[in-house]
């Protein structure tokens, strides 16, 4: 009896326990090192879509024949890579060089002393000739150090279907915000949604919240924010998402943006089903792979201004490169590195991806017309900073782009949604 | 059992012993261990922290909401599959014509992994140009179409629609299997001493079924308890974590926000609850196995 009831038991907690730590437990499984043969070295990175795969099969040709190296290439889905990359490090076995986005993420890892410094790779290479300051101060530099190399940057705009805006009788591009609400209502009255909005992964909701936010407040009131120094209560805040949620109360949105994601909104716009989308400059790839025609078919312009006087900030995401502190090979990574820093490299990125290259002697001619467009934005604004995700640090990232959704669901709680953020606020800087 | 022959089986058991200690057992220790620290696994360091983040889950309203839905999930998991797989299986046990075929097509939802059958009812969902709301709209029912995965109030039950669809497979097949297995002299018997179709139901073939009961409902509880996969393809735990399960708060607590030391303490947390669940589901049927011997 006693042998059948441990039997049973035993059973019980067999089943319960692959349940719930089988997961766990493979987690933890992860390859990475490129091995200390001192010819080969391991690079990962999240460009693993077709237009990456198109990128990465010149720049690992182009990279192995400058470098006289063996390049382990690792492409990892997108949202997987935020995953397995943590798992990597915390099981020591990182790859050599791997790609990562800049801003609060890379802080936290520069943090935890899983990034190298470059500063020397830097200097060594001079990368302050080719690389803007303003870029490479944003983007490359923590706690007084360089730990990343920027590789390829995004300029986040409203990017709008030409014909049907002309359809509508919007023929010159707002340039205020009373003239993006004219141009709304005019689109309104025609029967167009003026403004597409795909937010069922929550991230592509957070521009109009960015920009909102840069174009009343300011920049510098908006750093402090994310860096946990304001309130999400501050009336600055409550500002801008009553600004944006005029734009839902008056209709000028889609239907259940948080069921759509922001390909969906996208075609939206080039069906002409919509007027707008605020989107970053990797839509130009998926519309230029979908064969519709930049300039006829597509044209961006600048958030608008809203109050005089603010300094107009341009919004975007830098990726960049890391070298692991574990990483066994480290002359072989910085050969990479070198190559990854170079015109060529971060050329065949931008024409690849619809995105713009911080290598300034990168020859982008052959980019259409609102790439270049973009480029001048980013060139002419006073300063460039990331989006919300990318800006404040992930403990709070998380819970404010929930806010965000939350928001987008029913603007009409905006002030319960506002005390929530600040409350996840005041757990996640503490822990700071 | 001789000495040697218990030498033989230590032997034999030697191996997946082994595996079983590093991939379950191992793990989760160290999943306790970690739950009485910060660790957040990238920076290395573990400070012990005692019961704080058993401490802090009292208070957190996304465990609360996890423990909900979960609770809710393994409570439809248990009703839903079982009785649609049985009525399914009864009935196809009548069928005389193409019966492999009409199987077939039963079973096609088992084939599929759960992230393409969270694809494909993904798109059934879609707000503007999903399935459902095109029927519903050609139907004249206009009115009933939503936002299937963005809409908090229908959100979490449009997901498990879809996990049941293919839950209702399995437990389809289960039942199958035991119906070769009930006596038909036994049936035919009843049949002759007068008893109608609901009391040969009730009285042989229900009763005849119990190991498949057990199977199906304890598959299909501890499918429940850990379900993670469709919701990530659906939702991802979304519209603002209305559909969260524990799994998912595991995953996001892990590998979101960094907190390797709560993720930990939720799953010592799901362990146990998933231990006593199906502890009490053993311990009844065995109880009721030892009335009816």
């Amino acid at each position: 009896m006693i042998h059948e009831s441990t039997r049973r038991w035993s059973r019980v907690a067999g089943f319960a326990a692959l349940a719930v730590f089988a997961p766990l437990a493979l987690a933890g499984c992860g390859s990475g090192g490129g091995g200390a043969d001192g010819k080969t070295v391991s690079m990962a990175h999240y460009f693993s879509d077709a237009l990456g795969a198109k990128a990465f099969k010149s720049i690992t040709t182009l990279c192995t024949q400058q470098t006289g190296r063996t390049i382990k290439n690792s492409p990892i889905q997108h949202e997987a890579f935020k995953d397995s990359i943590l798992v990597q490090l915390a099981g020591g076995n990182p790859p050599d060089v791997y790609s990562y986005w800049a801003g609060a993420k890379t802080q936290y890892l520069v943090d935890q002393k899983r990034m190298a410094p470059l500063d020397d790779f830097w200097a060594k290479n001079d990368l302050d000739k080719s690389i803007p300051q303003s870029l490479s101060k944003a983007s490359a530099e923590y706690n007084g150090q360089k730990y990343l190399l920027p590789f390829d940057y995004h300029y986040v705009g409203v990017f709008y279907n030409p014909k049907v805006m002309a359809k509508a009788g919007v023929t010159t591009m707002p340039k205020t915000w009373d003239e993006l609400m004219a141009a709304a209502a005019k689109l309104k009255a025609a029967g167009i949604t003026p403004f597409a909005l795909g937010s069922k992964n929550q991230w592509p909701a957070q521009f109009w919240f960015d920009y909102l936010l840069l174009r009343t407040a300011g920049p510098d009131y908006r750093q402090k924010l994310m860096a946990g120094q304001a309130k999400y209560t501050d009336p600055q805040v409550k500002t801008a998402f009553s600004m944006w949620k005029e734009l839902f109360d008056k209709g000028y949105f889609n239907k259940s943006p948080n069921g759509i994601d922001w390909p969906d909104a996208a075609d939206m716009v080039s069906k002409g089903q919509a007027a707008m989308t605020l989107n970053g400059t990797w839509v130009t790839g998926y519309w230029d792979d979908n064969k519709v025609p930049a300039v006829q078919g597509y044209d961006m312009f600048p958030f608008p201004e809203v109050t005089p006087g603010v300094p107009q900030a341009a919004l975007g995401p830098v990726d960049g490169w890391a070298l692991s502190t574990a990483a066994p090979n480290k002359a072989a990574a910085d050969d990479l590195l070198k190559c990854l820093s170079g015109p060529e490299a971060q050329r065949d990125m931008a024409l690849a991806q619809g995105a713009l290259a911080p290598n300034k002697n990168a020859d982008l001619t052959s980019q259409n017309e609102v790439m270049h467009k973009a480029a001048k934005e980013v060139q002419t604004a006073s300063t460039f900073v990331f989006n919300y995700d990318l800006a404040t640090p992930p403990e709070m990232s998380e819970p404010g782009l929930n806010m965000i959704q939350k928001f987008v669901d029913d603007p009409s709680k905006l002030d319960g949604d506002l005390q929530e953020a600040q409350s996840a606020a005041d757990g996640a800087f503490k822990k700071n | 059992m001789s000495t040697r022959r218990i030498g033989w089986a230590t032997v034999f058991l030697a191996v997946p012993l082994i595996a079983y200690v590093a991939a379950v057992v191992g793990p989760g220790l160290y999943s306790f261990y970690y739950s009485l620290t910060d660790w957040n696994a990238v920076g290395g360091t573990a400070t012990f922290i005692g019961l704080k983040h058993y401490r802090d889950m009292a208070g957190d309203e996304h465990f609360w909401l996890a423990l909900k839905n979960t609770a809710i999930w393994t409570a439809v998991a248990v009703v839903v599959p079982t009785v649609v797989g049985l009525a399914l299986a009864l009935g196809l046990a009548q069928v005389q014509r193409m019966q492999r075929l009409i199987k077939s097509l039963f079973f096609l939802p088992l084939a599929l992994s759960l992230v393409v059958v969270g694809q494909v009812w993904f798109w059934i969902f879609r707000p503007e140009d999903g399935l459902l709301n095109l029927v519903l709209g050609h139907v004249g029912l206009g009115s009933w179409q939503h936002s299937w995965l963005s809409d908090p109030s229908v959100a979490f039950w449009s997901v498990l629609v879809a996990w049941c669809w293919q839950q209702v497979a399995l437990a389809m097949v289960v039942f199958l299997a035991g119906l070769t297995g009930v006596q038909q002299e036994l049936v035919e018997a009843c049949k002759v001493d007068g008893a109608n179709a609901r009391q040969r139901l009730w009285h042989v073939i229900i009763p005849a079924l119990r190991p498949a009961f057990a199977v199906v409902v304890s598959l299909s509880m501890i499918n429940a308890l850990k379900s993670f996969d469709i919701v990530y393809v659906m939702t991802e735990g979304g519209p603002f974590r209305k559909t969260e399960t524990l799994a998912l708060l595991v995953y996001r607590t892990a590998f979101k926000t960094y907190d390797f030391g709560y993720a930990s303490a939720v799953s010592v947390v799901l362990f146990l609850i998933t231990l006593v669940t199906i502890g009490l589901f053993f311990a009844w049927t065995n109880r009721e196995d030892h009335q009816n011997a």
